[in-house]
């Protein structure tokens, strides 16, 4: 498992799905994800980034429509 | 711009190397040390299609060329955003790809696509342009484009060798696995 950017969000990165001891029947893989992008949420708006991923996100609409191919 | 294209041919199947693939800047790569952290954004399936979507925040720590430092005023860390695809389906994986940070004064593209050859061969092709946004002499875009072509040149040796790597631990570890189960099946009986 990688690193973190933000140390304070690793031990929510650390989920237990990916160790083979989840049950994907449940939401518990769902709610430690949910966890981590909250505490990332934050460490990103800290550092700034968050903005320059929105436009970052918006460029890359383009390959949305290549890719995801919807019929 | 400048174009800097690879490509390798893994010999494990599309299956293993789609999965690997998660793990590529994991502990089992050594050879990557400059991607400090991945960060996963977002991620979904789209139910129509099987295709997983995936947003990546890559953290990376290199240290630039002195002269190019003190040109972009640049620093050691950098950030890549990274949107992916896995489509079971037509068995591809694409990875796009551009910079963050210097954004106003690079322009990084990378299109990264993972094709199987055959049952148990894996194409990997990379694909990157780079374009200097900055103002001033061609001779100096030139030498800004040229010096992280060298970079990305450098680096994707390392990737190769550091991914190997790990597509030979993830066969390990889902054969112990494999092994461990079956075990617990005559267990059981």
């Amino acid at each position: 498992m990688s690193a973190s950017l933000a140390p304070e969000c690793n031990e929510v990165k650390e989920p237990e799905y990916l160790r083979g001891n989840g049950n994907t029947d449940d939401n518990e893989c769902a709610t430690m994800f949910k966890d981590y992008q909250k505490c990332l949420q934050v460490a990103l708006q800290e550092r700034k980034i968050d903005k320059l991923l929105n436009e970052a996100r918006e460029d890359s609409k383009e390959h949305d429509s290549t890719h995801l191919k919807r019929k | 711009m400048k174009v800097f294209s690879n490509s390798v041919t893994y010999n494990y199947s599309w299956e293993e190397v789609s999965i690997a693939n998660w793990q590529k800047y994991g502990p089992w790569n050594d050879k990557s040390a400059h991607v400090i952290a991945v960060d996963t954004l977002n991620r979904t399936v789209d139910p129509e299609t099987g295709i997983l979507r995936t947003e990546r925040l890559i953290t990376c720590q290199q240290s630039a060329p002195k002269w190019l430092a003190n040109l972009l005023g640049s620093t050691d860390t950098s950030q890549v955003f990274e949107t992916s695809y896995v489509n079971p389906a037509e068995k591809t994986v694409t990875m796009v790809s551009h910079n963050l940070t210097m954004n106003h004064l690079i322009n990084v593209q990378e299109t990264v696509v993972y094709k199987p050859i055959n049952g148990k061969q894996t194409q990997f092709t990379q694909d990157a342009r780079i374009t200097a946004l900055c103002g001033g002499w061609q001779r100096i875009k030139n030498n800004i484009e040229d010096a992280l072509v060298t970079r990305f040149r450098e680096n994707a040796v390392k990737g190769k060798e550091g991914f190997e790597c790990v597509l030979a631990m993830s066969r390990r570890a889902f054969a112990e696995e494999r092994e461990r189960e079956q075990s617990g099946q005559l267990m059981m009986a």
